[in-house]
C-alpha cells in the first residue's frame, strides 16, 4: 500500500489556512465592536462639546439651567450604559489593542462630563450629587475584581433609587490619563476602587448601600 | 494578547490540524476503508494466550479461537501465569476437545502479560504468531481477512478493531464509542504508516519480525505499545484491517477503568522514555509517533494547569463577589450580566467542537458496518465532553506514579482490564 505521508503536510497547510481565516474573522468581529464603540464615542463627544459650549457661552447668551440639567441627566444615563457595554466588549476582546485606547478616550469624556457637572451645579445652584466611581482597570486582583463587581451592582441600585438626584460617573483610575491622575492626586486617592461624592467625600471601604447613601441625604 | 488566549489558540491549532489530517485521510480513502488484501499464501498461525486468573472467560476465548475459519492453525498456546483460580482446569478440560491446545504453566508468577507472551512465544512454530487476550473473542473471519496484509514483505504486524462485548450498561456504551472512534482513526493513521499500537486483544505478528525485536519488553506496562514501537524502530510496517474485529470485555466499574487507563498512560511514558533518543530521527517513530505522544502528554498537563488556574480564579472571584454582594444586599445577577458577549475564541471553539462532533458521528456511523449497535446522541456528547476530560487527570497521576517508580502491575489490575485498544 502506498503511504500517504504527504497528508501531514496538506493538513498543516489546511490548518494554517483555517486558523488564519479564524483569526481574520476574529479581527472582523472585534473591529465591528470597536466600530460600535467609535460611533458611541462620536455621539457622546458631540453632546459633551455642546454642553461645554453652552457653559462657556454664558457671557453672550442666556444660560438655560433646566435644559442643561436635563441633558446632563440623559448624558449620565448614557455614560453608565456605555461603560457597561465597553466593559463587556473589553472582556471579550482578544486580538485588538485598540479597545484600550477607546477606553481612555471614554475616560477622558467622562472626566470632562464630571467637570461640567461641577460647573452646572455651581452656576445653576442645583441639588444633585456627583458620584464618581474610580475603579482599577489594569490587572485588578481577584479581591478587587470581586469588590468592583459588587460595587458596580450597588451603584446600579443607587441610580435606580435616586434617579435624577445623582450623576453617576465611572472612570478608570489607573489608566494613565494625566488629567485623571491629577484628580486622583488632588483627592489623595491611593487605592481603588473608590467612590468620590460631591468632590468632598472619599469612600474607600464600600460594603453596603448605606456607606454611600448616608452622604446623599 | 494574553498568555491564556495564546494557549487557547495553540490548542485550537492542534485540534484543527488533527481534525483535518483525519478528514483528508478519510476523504482520500473512504472507498477502500473496508477492503483487505486477498490471501495469497497459506500462513501457518500459532496463537498465544497469556492468562492470569481468567477462569471465567478463557474457555470462551479458546472456543472462539478454534472457531476461526482458517485451516492452518498450528497450535493454540495458553500461558498460565500461576493463576489461583480454575484457569488451569478449564484449559486442561478443553485440551481433550482441542488436541492443538497447549498449556504452558509458568513455574513462577512472571507478573505481567509481556513476560507470559515471551514464554508462549518459545513454543510457537507458525509463520505468524497471533496474540489474544484471555477475555477477548476474535471474529470467525479474522485470520482470512487479516493475513493477506502479510503479502507485503515489509508488514510485521496486523491489528483490527476491538469492539466492546455486550455494551449494555452506560459505562460500557461510552467505552464502546471510544473503541470504535479509536479503531476508525487508527485505520486512517494506517494509511500514513502511523499505527503506534497493536493491541493485546488480537494482534498478528510475522515471526521473523517479532524475533528481530527480541520479543516483548517484560518491564513495560503496555507491552503491546512497546512492541509496536520496537517494530517501527526495526523498519517493520503495521496494518489495520477494518473489515473484521475482536470483541472484548471492558471494565464495568470506574475504579477498574481508572486503573486500566492509568496503567496504559504509565506504559506510554515508559515507551517515551525508552525511545526518547529516536525523537525527530527519520522515520515514523521519530517524526510522528514519539512527537505525537509527547504532544498529547504536554497538552494534557498544560490543559489541566490552565483548567485549574481558570477554574480556581473563577471560583474564588465568584465566591468573593457573592460574599460581598450578600453583605451589601445587592443582586447577585442583573439583566446586564445575563447578556453574554462571546469572544471570537468562543465562536472559534464552538465551530471546532462542532466539526469534531460531526466527525465522531461520521466515524461511528462508518463503524456500524462492523457493529450494529446504535448509540444515542447523549452518549456521544457525554463521551466528547465529560469522558475525555478525565484523561488529563489520569496523565498527571500517571506521571507522578512513573517518577515514584510505581510501575508494577497490581494484582487486581492483571485480570480483565489489561488490554490496549
Amino acid at each position: 500500500m502506498t503511504s500517504q505521508k504527504i497528508v501531514f503536510l496538506y493538513a498543516l497547510i489546511g490548518s494554517l489556512i483555517i486558523f488564519n481565516i479564524g483569526i481574520f474573522m476574529g479581527y472582523m468581529l472585534e473591529s465591528s465592536r470597536i466600530e460600535e464603540i467609535n460611533s458611541m464615542y462620536a455621539s457622546t463627544e458631540i453632546k459633551i462639546l455642546d454642553q461645554i459650549t453652552q457653559i462657556n457661552s454664558l457671557a453672550v447668551m442666556e444660560f438655560d439651567c433646566d435644559s442643561l440639567m436635563k441633558e446632563n441627566i440623559n448624558f449620565a444615563n448614557d455614560i453608565f450604559a456605555e461603560a457597561r457595554l465597553i466593559q463587556k466588549y473589553e472582556d471579550a476582546n482578544i486580538l485588538s489593542e485598540e479597545i484600550i485606547s477607546q477606553h481612555k478616550r471614554f475616560d477622558l469624556l467622562r472626566t470632562l462630563f464630571w467637570m461640567n457637572s461641577i460647573k452646572i451645579k455651581e452656576k445653576c445652584d442645583l441639588d444633585f450629587h456627583n458620584v464618581v466611581y474610580l475603579y482599577k482597570y489594569n490587572e485588578p486582583t481577584i479581591e478587587q475584581k470581586s469588590r468592583q463587581g459588587m460595587i458596580s451592582n450597588l451603584l446600579g441600585e443607587l441610580k435606580e433609587k435616586y434617579g435624577e438626584k445623582i450623576m453617576l460617573i465611572p472612570i478608570s483610575g489607573d489608566n494613565d490619563i494625566p488629567s485623571v491622575n491629577l484628580l486622583v492626586e488632588k483627592y489623595n486617592i491611593t487605592e481603588f476602587p473608590v467612590i468620590l461624592i460631591d468632590e468632598k467625600i472619599v469612600i474607600t471601604d464600600v460594603n453596603v448601600l448605606n456607606d454611600v447613601e448616608k452622604y446623599l441625604n | 494578547m494574553e498568555v491564556l488566549s495564546s494557549i487557547y489558540l495553540a490548542y485550537m491549532f492542534v485540534s484543527i490540524y488533527f481534525l483535518l489530517l483525519f478528514i483528508f485521510l478519510y476523504l482520500h480513502n473512504k472507498k477502500n476503508l473496508f477492503a483487505y488484501p486477498e490471501l495469497k499464501k497459506n500462513y501457518s498461525v500459532s496463537f498465544v494466550i497469556p492468562a492470569y486468573n481468567e477462569g471465567e472467560t478463557i474457555g470462551d476465548t479458546i472456543k472462539h479461537v478454534f472457531d476461526i475459519d482458517y485451516k492452518n492453525i498450528k497450535e493454540v498456546i495458553v500461558v498460565n501465569d500461576c493463576s489461583t483460580d480454575n484457569t488451569k482446569e478449564v484449559v486442561e478440560n478443553l485440551q481433550k476437545k482441542y488436541p492443538k491446545l497447549i498449556l504452558v504453566n509458568n513455574p513462577k508468577n512472571l507478573g505481567n502479560a509481556g513476560r507470559s507472551k515471551n514464554a508462549g512465544l518459545k513454543f510457537a512454530t507458525g509463520d505468524v504468531i497471533a496474540f489474544v487476550d484471555a477475555d477477548s473473542y476474535p471474529a470467525k473471519d479474522s485470520l482470512k481477512k487479516m493475513l493477506g496484509y502479510f503479502n507485503d514483505k515489509k508488514v510485521g504486524a496486523i491489528t483490527c478493531p476491538i469492539l466492546v462485548r455486550d455494551a449494555n450498561k452506560f459505562f460500557e456504551k461510552i467505552q464502546d464509542i471510544e473503541y470504535r472512534v479509536i479503531a476508525f482513526t487508527r485505520k486512517l493513521l494506517g494509511y500514513t504508516g502511523g499505527i503506534y499500537v497493536t493491541p493485546g486483544p488480537l494482534a498478528l505478528y510475522r515471526k521473523e519480525a517479532i524475533k528481530e525485536t527480541g520479543g516483548f519488553d517484560g518491564e513495560n506496562m503496555t507491552e503491546d505499545i512497546e512492541i509496536t514501537w520496537n517494530l517501527i524502530h526495526h523498519g517493520w510496517e503495521r496494518e489495520m484491517c477494518l473489515s473484521t474485529h475482536v470483541s472484548t470485555t471492558v471494565p464495568q466499574k470506574f475504579s477498574d477503568w481508572y486503573k486500566q487507563r492509568r496503567r496504559w498512560t504509565i506504559g506510554g511514558i515508559q515507551c517515551m522514555a525508552k525511545y526518547k533518543h529516536e525523537i525527530f530521527k527519520r522515520g515514523m517513530l521519530g517524526m510522528f509517533v514519539l512527537p505525537f505522544f509527547i504532544l498529547q502528554f504536554f497538552l494534557g498537563v498544560v490543559g489541566l494547569g490552565v483548567f485549574f488556574y481558570v477554574g480556581g480564579t473563577n471560583i474564588l472571584t465568584n465566591y468573593l463577589f457573592t460574599k460581598y454582594s450578600i453583605v451589601a444586599d445587592v443582586p447577585l445577577l442583573t439583566m446586564n450580566q445575563l447578556y453574554i458577549t462571546p469572544s471570537f475564541l468562543n465562536y472559534f471553539g464552538i465551530v471546532i467542537f462542532s466539526v469534531s462532533l460531526i466527525f465522531t458521528f461520521i466515524s461511528l456511523s462508518i463503524m456500524k458496518k462492523t457493529m450494529m449497535k446504535k448509540n444515542n446522541i447523549f452518549n456521544v456528547i457525554f463521551f466528547a465532553v465529560i469522558y475525555l476530560m478525565v484523561y488529563p487527570f489520569i496523565t498527571l497521576i500517571a506521571i507522578y506514579k512513573y517518577f515514584k517508580r510505581e510501575t508494577a502491575w497490581g494484582t487486581h489490575d492483571k485480570k480483565s482490564i489489561r488490554k490496549e485498544i
